[in-house]
């Protein structure tokens, strides 16, 4: 469900991804780690279309990124399926925490309210937030911010769920409930790819490990052979 | 180095405000500065007052030879003042000694003011376009085509007060619209907005040439007399003029004068020696004062509502678009509205106006005044609104863009959902604050002829001479109407505080 091939690109005449190739895990976690300014974050924002890039591909749920600006159109098909959850949650600060996680469904698939309603107090509930769905975002703690923010991505149902840090901007204190949720998730079969530099959570949860350095593939293959 | 105020002159100006003396040099004064200062509108043209065509820098006209002359027979020299001609009077508190310029003589001005022995006879003449309605004055007796005849005037000119009072008692089936220059009104009727326009038949002989689809209609129906206006408090000066005239007439020197501009020499001095005194009106009470202003003051504060109401959604509206237009719009799009911006920032709204008022009907496109006023009002206020826009959607973290793409949501949704609704709160305080500018800049739309509050106060003040007393009102309603405006601001910044703090 995820391929990348030789994938490069440049910031600034220097390589950020050095033909990177790998395949993620259908129904499986793709944890990508390795030092900071590895690429591991750009690889990412270039598997839902938030950057370009200038050599190689991408195959993501069935849709083909290439080289070059990519199509309004063809972004907004991908988006739908591709869900991404980012290290600062980027909750919409305006809207009730029920309103953000039933934006995209009523906007983007035209569901109708009730059912949107329906859907997504289903996932604040599962998130363990179904009685902050009046809250506005900025009440909440970060752990639960971050919780409403994978609520709000999954309320798409997408194929394949991107978490960029997911857990860095939290203390440590609240890590492991917003984990918690990531974990089910893994368990329940989502594919999923996770950029995170939390080596634990990579050997509880990972199918495959891929290590980025300076741009390139290090090693890859299962998290007791790499970490 | 500290500037103080000397104590006398700390004194003096409480003494002006407290009484109303005021500070116009007596004839002693103007002896020894060997300088008569006289005011005019070099705007108002000619004949009377008007930039000289070989060199504009300089102007012409009689009454500028007039001043040299009078100046001459108090044996100093003239200086011209300009100042706007509705508020001449005005500077004789200020910096001038006199005015020479087409002040008509009332029993008004001889209550107020100064006033000189005549020293011009002037006749009002109705002014229409050839081949069109009304064909004699007294057509205007009974209904035009459309109802009302609808005649301009420069406002505050005897014309207007002659025609309002006609208009009034009945008389006469006419809607008075005052214009700020004197030409607008005769530029409007020939391009027909209006049906016709009344001025001084002798600023008409002037500039015939120049509107030549124009034509008089009947010979003139009123007339009366220009005098020199000075303060009150110089009635040396004001007797000095009075004898430094007589002497003009006598020597034939005024007659020459008059004849060279070709203004009917013999004619003008015969009504000036026939000219009978007027006497001073009657200067009303305080609650005669309240009673008639406050009215009239009021339903004009209801135009500035009006006006403020329903300009400023539209510049919202206009400017919201082009500040998306400009960050997230076609490139081929954002220069012509980047161009957009600076046009309408860079050029004085009251030339927007005028172009708007003036300019469209010369292409067939003739707005009434208050659709002007409002359209012209809300597109310069849109390039503010814009800007301030602009900044409220780069405000907003980039974040929240890519949150809301990432969704799947277009450009557009993201930008209807997210990005604008939370640039609107942001930029809620000086789009408040822009909207009580634009509330007080409605006064400039007195210049197409909507008379609003400040237009209103004005025109009051002139008429009645209680400027002190009428400002105090005037200032009391403006900050009845903004005030609350303040409040509610304030309110939505609090509400907003509330709902909305940071993301992270």
């Amino acid at each position: 469900m995820i391929e990348v091939e030789s994938l490069t690109k440049h910031r600034a005449g220097l390589p950020v991804l050095d033909a990177v190739s790998l395949r993620g895990v259908d129904g499986g976690v793709t944890v990508l780690v390795g030092p900071s300014g590895g690429g591991k974050s750009t690889l990412l924002r270039c598997l839902n279309g938030l950057e370009t890039f200038e050599g190689g591909g991408i195959t993501i749920a069935g849709h083909r990124l290439a080289v070059g600006p990519h199509s309004d159109v063809g972004l907004h098909e991908l988006r739908r399926d591709v869900g991404m959850v980012f290290q600062q949650f980027n909750l919409f600060p305006h809207l009730s925490v029920l309103d953000n996680v039933m934006l995209a469904p009523r906007a983007v698939l035209k569901v109708p309210a009730e059912e949107a309603r329906s859907r997504a107090l289903d996932l604040l509930n599962r998130v363990g937030l179904g009685s902050f769905a009046a809250a506005r975002p900025a009440t909440l703690s970060g752990g639960q911010q971050q919780r409403v923010a994978i609520a709000r991505a999954l309320a798409m149902r997408p194929r394949v769920m991107l978490f960029d840090e997911p857990t860095s901007a939290l203390d440590p204190s609240m890590t492991s409930e917003v984990l918690d949720v990531i974990m089910d998730l893994a368990k329940a079969g989502q594919t999923m790819v996770v950029v995170t530099h939390d080596h634990g959570f990579a050997k509880r949860a990972a199918t495959l490990v891929v290590e980025l350095v300076a741009g390139r593939v290090a090693r890859q293959g299962r998290a007791e052979e790499i970490l | 180095m500290r500037h103080v105020i000397p104590r006398g002159v700390a004194v003096v100006a409480g003494g002006l405000i407290a009484v109303g003396v005021t500070l116009a040099a007596d004839l002693d004064e103007v002896r020894r500065r060997g300088e008569l200062v006289w005011a005019a509108d070099q705007e108002g043209g000619g004949p009377h007052v008007f930039p000289d065509p070989a060199d504009p820098r300089r102007i012409t006209g009689f009454e500028v030879e007039l001043a040299d002359l009078v100046a001459g027979e108090l044996g100093v020299k003239a200086r011209f003042q300009q100042g706007q001609w509705d508020r001449l009077p005005l500077l004789l508190d200020q910096s001038a000694d006199c005015v020479i310029n087409g002040i008509e003589l009332t029993p008004e001005r001889r209550r107020d003011y100064g006033c000189s022995r005549p020293y011009f006879g002037y006749a009002l003449q109705l002014l229409g376009r050839r081949g069109s309605p009304p064909a004699t004055f007294a057509d205007l007796t009974a209904a035009g085509p459309s109802g009302l005849w609808r005649v301009g005037v420069l406002t505050g000119s005897a014309a207007e007060t002659e025609l309002r009072s006609r208009a009034a008692s009945g008389e006469l089936h006419v809607e008075v619209i005052g214009y700020d220059g004197t030409l607008d009104s005769l530029e409007q009727v020939q391009s027909g907005v209006l049906d016709a326009a009344v001025m001084d038949d002798c600023i008409f002989t002037f500039y015939a040439d120049r509107f030549a689809g124009l034509r008089t209609i009947d010979r003139p129906f009123a007339g009366g007399l220009y005098t020199v206006l000075t303060s009150k408090a110089t009635p040396a000066l004001v007797a000095a003029i009075d004898v430094a005239l007589g002497r003009l007439i006598a020597n034939g020197r005024l007659k020459s004068l008059y004849d060279r501009w070709d203004l009917a020499g013999r004619q003008q001095m015969l009504m000036l020696r026939d000219a009978a005194e007027i006497p001073p009106a009657r200067r009303r009470s305080l609650g005669e004062l309240v009673r008639q202003s406050v009215p009239l003051l009021l339903s004009s504060a209801g135009m500035t509502v009006l006006l403020s109401c329903a300009a400023f959604p539209l510049a919202i509206a206009v400017g919201l678009a082009v500040a998306i237009g400009r960050l997230h719009g076609p490139t081929w799009l954002r220069p012509l509205l980047t161009g957009y911006v600076e046009v309408l920032r860079g050029t004085p709204l009251m030339l927007q106006l005028y172009a708007i008022f003036f300019l469209l009907p010369k292409i067939g496109l003739a707005l009434p005044a208050l659709v002007a006023a409002i359209l012209g009002l809300a597109l310069n206020y849109s390039a503010y609104e814009s800007e301030i826009y602009r900044a409220g959607l780069k405000a907003v973290p980039l974040g929240q863009f890519e949150a809301a793409l990432s969704l799947g949501l277009t450009k557009w949704q993201a930008l209807r959902h997210v990005l604008v609704p939370q640039a609107v709160r942001i930029v809620m305080p000086p789009v408040t604050s822009d909207f009580i500018a634009l509330f007080k800049d409605t006064s400039v739309c007195s210049a197409i002829t909507v008379i609003e509050l400040t237009k209103r106060y004005s025109v009051l003040a002139l008429s009645t001479g209680r400027i002190v007393e009428l400002a105090l009102v005037t200032a009391v309603l403006y900050l009845a109407m903004s005030w609350p405006l303040s409040l509610l601001s304030r309110w939505f910044e609090a509400r907003l505080e509330r709902t909305a703090g940071p993301t992270q």
